[in-house]
């Protein structure tokens, strides 16, 4: 069983209500992030631009270095595949940060222990999806057990077409989350991404901040 | 990420402790100077004890460290247990110094202790080594921690060496020098690394080290200041300035340079898609 997200690049519009509502849902504090919509483009010379809004969260990876470094255990992954943090056994030594390829963790000041997505456990657990899946309107983003071939995240992977299915750059941490994206839309761009109007000053190439 | 200071200072006091307590487990195995033993290995303590002290600065929760036993191949399992090590052989060289142990005794347990002590100044760096970070996906990092270490052990050395012959100081300017040599080596061959790294992005590169952003740091820090000044005062002739002040002098150099090249591996230290 593996639980995980697909994103559907063409569908997403950019109106970062998944942003919000995460923020809200986990109460995330200020300037700090478990899932931000990234702008990639513009690209191309005009009239031909093209432009996308990338989804990010944690990728949910199958190799999780993150588990693999934590001196406690308190990094882990569960049975259901999401990896996950036990803030009551965390040390605060930010290693799983450093091992995470995207940044995808963060440091909670006030808890001194790191935190992440963590795919809405506690909604799942009354039989709801994640808060950025409820709350997408263009219904971008599909939840699920990726394993299960009859579960609607496998269906859509089916119906994109592996030509049109792309993950992040994989540094031997394999990412479970998968981005659909048609060429008629935009060509997926493998680099790392340029903020186009947000934290331009810091947008992934002046180096990573643990903590906004 | 950001400078990581209380990291830097970790594994530079670490080193320092490493590479003098190595330096006087040589000076055991081949009878060089009895008068350095005791004020040695307190230096030693007190080194890695500030590195210690310096680690746990960086913890969140450093009352749950005790939770690092329950995963013994993590790299800070792998740290925190050769410091008790290396610590526990110390104490045993000081026990055995103050109940006049044997000769033999004395090398015994400095040659035990010189294991863990390598391992660890080793170990500080190997941590760092990790795919999601392209900049400190080398094995020259490690190298370059166990680099400082011998420097920072040879001057040390040279500062608490009491009434040193003449031959010894030429060995031990000498084995510096070749050190510091080899040092310089290894940071020319982290510019490559860096050039050959994957995911290749401006924030990382050797340009960006050379020319751009981190040059300052580079050259000043790490070349000029760690590199370039204690070989000069390695060049020195003795009348010219006293041994000690000199040597105190490059165990600062070396020091400053050794944190430098930290500061520049965690500012380069971008990882392969940074979202956040």
């Amino acid at each position: 069983m593996k639980n995980t997200m697909v994103i559907d690049l063409d569908r997403c519009i950019g109106c970062y209500s998944c942003e919000i509502a995460c923020k809200m849902e986990n109460d995330v504090a200020l300037g700090v992030y478990y899932n931000k919509v990234l702008t990639i483009g513009p690209t191309g010379t005009f009239p031909d631009i093209e432009q996308y809004f990338l989804p990010t969260i944690c990728q949910q990876c199958y190799d999780a270095p993150c588990v693999g470094v934590c001196p406690t255990g308190a990094a882990y992954k569960a049975a259901d595949g999401t990896v996950l943090v036990n803030k009551e056994i965390c040390i605060g030594c930010k290693y799983c940060m450093m091992a995470c390829p995207y940044g995808a963790r963060s440091f909670n000041e006030a808890q001194k222990v790191v935190e992440k997505c963590t795919l809405c456990g506690h909604l799942q657990a009354i039989g709801e999806k994640p808060a950025c899946v409820k709350v997408c309107c263009s219904k971008a983003r599909t939840f699920g057990d990726i394993d299960d071939p009859n579960s609607d995240i496998s269906k859509v992977l089916r119906e994109a077409g592996s030509d049109n299915i792309h993950t992040l750059p994989d540094s031997g941490n394999h990412p479970s989350v998968k981005y659909i994206l048609h060429r008629k839309t935009a060509a997926w761009q493998a680099t790392p991404p340029k903020e186009t109007w947000r934290n331009s000053n810091q947008s992934g190439r002046k180096g990573d901040k643990q903590h906004g | 990420m950001g400078s990581e200071w209380s990291l830097v200072f970790f594994t530079s006091f670490v080193d320092l402790g490493c590479g003098l307590f190595v330096a006087l487990a040589i000076n055991e195995w081949f009878s060089i100077n009895p008068q350095v033993r005791w004020r040695g290995a307190i230096a030693v303590l007190v080194a890695l004890a500030l590195g210690g002290f310096s680690s746990v600065l960086h913890l969140g929760h450093p009352e749950r460290i005790f939770g690092a036993l329950s995963h013994p191949t993590s790299g800070i399992f792998i740290e925190s247990s050769m410091i008790a090590i290396t610590g526990m052989c110390v104490l045993a060289y000081l026990f055995a110094l103050s109940r006049n142990a044997t000769h033999q005794n004395l090398k015994l347990i400095t040659f035990i202790g010189a294991i863990p002590a390598v391992i660890l100044a080793f170990a500080v760096g190997d941590s760092y080594v990790m795919a999601s970070r392209p900049a400190w996906d080398t094995l020259v990092l490690p190298f370059a921690y166990l680099g400082s270490a011998a420097v920072l052990g040879c001057f040390a050395y040279r500062i608490l060496v009491v009434s040193p012959s003449e031959h010894l100081v030429t060995r031990l300017k000498l084995l510096t020098q070749g050190l510091l040599i080899l040092q310089a080596i290894l940071m020319a061959a982290y510019l490559v690394a860096l050039s050959n790294a994957p995911y290749s992005d401006a924030s990382r590169s050797a340009t960006q080290v050379l020319m751009g952003g981190f040059s300052a740091l580079f050259w000043g820090g790490i070349v000029i200041i760690g590199l370039l000044v204690p070989f000069g005062l390695t060049t020195l002739k003795k009348e010219s300035v006293a041994p000690v002040m000199s040597a105190t002098l490059g165990l600062v150099c070396v020091f400053i340079g050794a944190a430098a090249f930290r500061v520049l591996m965690f500012n380069v230290g971008t990882t392969v898609w940074q979202f956040f």
